[in-house]
């Protein structure tokens, strides 16, 4: 399954043309951010629906530093990306997670959305940020001499750093962190009896998937040349808990599945049918909700993929 | 002196709109234990067809009457169709109500386009006291939301069917072993809260006019002011918006408007964190 996604992935921009690929790098990108939010709420059943900040505040982020301090190299705002990413979801996480009272699961949520919505509001408003109009005309990305335009060079750097990544996170979810993970979704109280420190654990996770949201984030700026409010705030944040629902929680190629097939209907029906498309997405996601709430991916793969196995790499 | 009783005005005019913003979500949140994301499609709901009434040629204030009996019908709906399957998981009711919201919001926007559409007041001109002006709109939505609101709070705590109500939510097997239709109350409850959204939409279109993201502007403040307030009671709910209406008016007179914005929601989660049980601890009315 992940090698035949693998493989029409690295295929692709051979048959497609210019600007189709463009459209394919931003989705992997966009996959690569709902990894992050599957790591939180399909593995930990934290539910992020602020998960836009960490993306958004790196991406803004990267744009502050090719903007004011005129450095374009891979090599330090990449990085420089992931740090926000994770500053900012260390900052968040351990004021919601951490402490003497447990969180309850709604506050987390609404915490986080309260974060985003923050976030945006300050974006649209701050002048050193652009306001409305965010930060335009990013220069490329370079290494060395060699400045990285979008195409189809973009579109396989981008596809490593997502293959990278996935193959870190499938690392992560399948050593007894991940399963301590999955554990502390399906009961929350069991894994705190086993001895494990639940709360950290769960800033742990929310870190890591910060610094990749982060990584994401920046990668999104770069490649779109421009950051603007709506990367931070509830649209955006809303946007990939769709994409993972879909797709599946849970299951790291449900959230990359999830996230390609909005993006390919959605790139399909913009032009005939822009308008009512939110509102078909919508019924879609109801209906997922109420009649296949493992998403998508539970038409092929099995139920015991979201359980994982300790040791072993799951099948399929 | 002028200057002062208008702004205090003006802050409570708009501490009373988020109160009827919020009645509904808090009913709703605090009767049935579900975060309802589509209570602000309800209200813009409810300032849609306020406006589909006026643009027919009726008086403003029938399509105010009709709005809440209809957005109160289709909650009904909504809740046999869809929010029933939710009630055993939380969050995944925050989702499927988000699901719902998306589609009603989409199609509203569908309908008006990203326009704004202003509605006219049933009640016109000012109120005038000396040299000051209060326009009298705002003073009957400020009087409609203390009637409302104590309407709410004795339907409640005292008539056999608010008894009900809290019996379903405090032992639902008991009160079905009462005799009590837990599921009849649910829905009614839901549809309840979802007839005072439309009010709500009703009331504050002339006020805020008539667009696609009307709804989603109130649904962050009026679940910060329900978790601020404390989820289980009717009290909580109405103090915690009482207090963040107040905070989210009164702040922009003294420092920037976008930092007094985020600042009324950084206080608000901070005091959560350290009072997770709200202002008003206890469950019941």
């Amino acid at each position: 399954m992940e090698a035949a996604v693998l493989v029409i992935a690295a295929l692709l921009p051979l048959v497609l043309q210019d600007y189709l690929t463009i459209y394919a790098t931003r989705v992997l990108i966009l996959c690569l951010f709902a990894l992050s939010f599957d790591l939180v709420w399909g593995y930990a059943g934290i539910m992020s629906f602020g998960q836009a900040v960490f993306f958004g505040s790196a991406g803004y982020g990267v744009a502050l530093i090719t903007r004011d301090l005129g450095v374009t190299s891979m090599l330090i705002v990449l990085p420089a990306g992931l740090l926000i990413g994770l500053t900012f979801a260390l900052l968040l996480g351990g004021f919601l997670l951490l402490g003497r009272h447990q969180s309850s699961v709604i506050f987390v949520s609404l915490g986080t959305l309260t974060g985003s919505y923050a976030f945006d509001r300050l974006a649209r408003g701050w002048y050193y940020l652009g306001g409305q109009n965010g930060i335009p005309s990013i220069p490329p990305m370079s290494l060395g001499s060699y400045d990285l335009d979008e195409g189809p060079v973009f579109y396989y750097f981008a596809l490593g750093i997502l293959v990278l990544v996935y193959l870190l996170c499938r690392f992560l979810v399948g050593s007894q962190f991940g399963l301590a993970l999955a554990g502390l979704r399906e009961n929350e109280q069991r894994i705190a009896f086993f001895g494990y420190r639940v709360q950290r654990l769960k800033a742990i996770i929310f870190s890591v998937a910060g610094a990749i949201a982060g990584l994401a984030g920046s990668l999104y700026a770069f490649h779109e040349g421009f950051v603007w409010p709506n990367m931070l705030g509830v649209v955006m944040s809303t946007q990939v808990v769709l994409y993972v629902l879909f797709g599946g929680a849970g299951t790291l190629i449900g959230a990359v599945i999830g996230t390609v097939v909005i993006e390919a209907v959605s790139f399909w029906l913009s032009n005939s049918y822009q308008d009512i498309w939110p509102i078909i997405l919508g019924v879609l996601l109801l209906l997922v909700i109420l009649f296949r709430p493992a998403g998508l991916i539970s038409l092929i793969v099995s139920e015991r993929e979201r359980v994982g196995g300790f040791g072993r790499p799951p099948k399929a | 002196m002028a200057n002062l009783f208008v702004a205090l005005f003006e802050i409570m005019s708009f501490g009373a709109i988020v109160v009827l913003v919020v009645l509904g979500l808090g009913i709703i949140a605090s009767m049935m234990g579900i975060f309802n994301f589509a209570q602000g499609e309800f209200v813009l709901l409810g300032a849609y067809i306020t406006y589909v009434v006026h643009n027919a040629g009726a008086p403003v204030w029938i399509g105010m009457a009709v709005a809440p009996f209809a957005v109160g019908a289709l909650g009904f709906v909504l809740e046999r169709l869809v929010v029933r399957r939710f009630y055993a998981a939380p969050i995944v009711a925050m989702l499927g109500t988000y699901a719902l919201g998306l589609i009603i919001r989409e199609i509203v926007r569908g309908l008006i386009g990203g326009l704004y559409i202003s509605v006219p007041e049933p009640v016109g001109g000012s109120v005038n006291l000396g040299a000051m002006h209060f326009s009298s709109w705002r003073l009957v939505i400020i009087l409609i939301t203390g009637l409302v609101m104590v309407a709410s709070y004795l339907l409640l705590s005292r008539t056999a069917f608010g008894l009900r109500i809290r019996a379903s939510l405090e032992n639902p097997a008991l009160a079905r072993a009462s005799g009590i239709s837990t599921n009849a109350i649910y829905g009614a409850t839901f549809a309840f809260g979802a007839a005072l959204a439309g009010l709500a939409g009703a009331l504050i279109v002339p006020v805020f006019s008539l667009f696609a993201d009307l709804g989603l502007r109130f649904l962050i403040q009026g679940f910060v002011a329900v978790m601020v307030g404390g989820v289980g009671s009717f009290a909580g709910p109405v103090a915690g918006a009482g207090v963040i209406g107040t905070l989210s008016a009164a702040l922009p007179w003294v420092i920037p408007p976008v930092i007094a914005d985020v600042l009324v929601f950084v206080i608000a989660i901070v005091f959560i964190k350290f009072r997770p049980q709200g202002l008003v601890s206890g469950k019941g009315v």
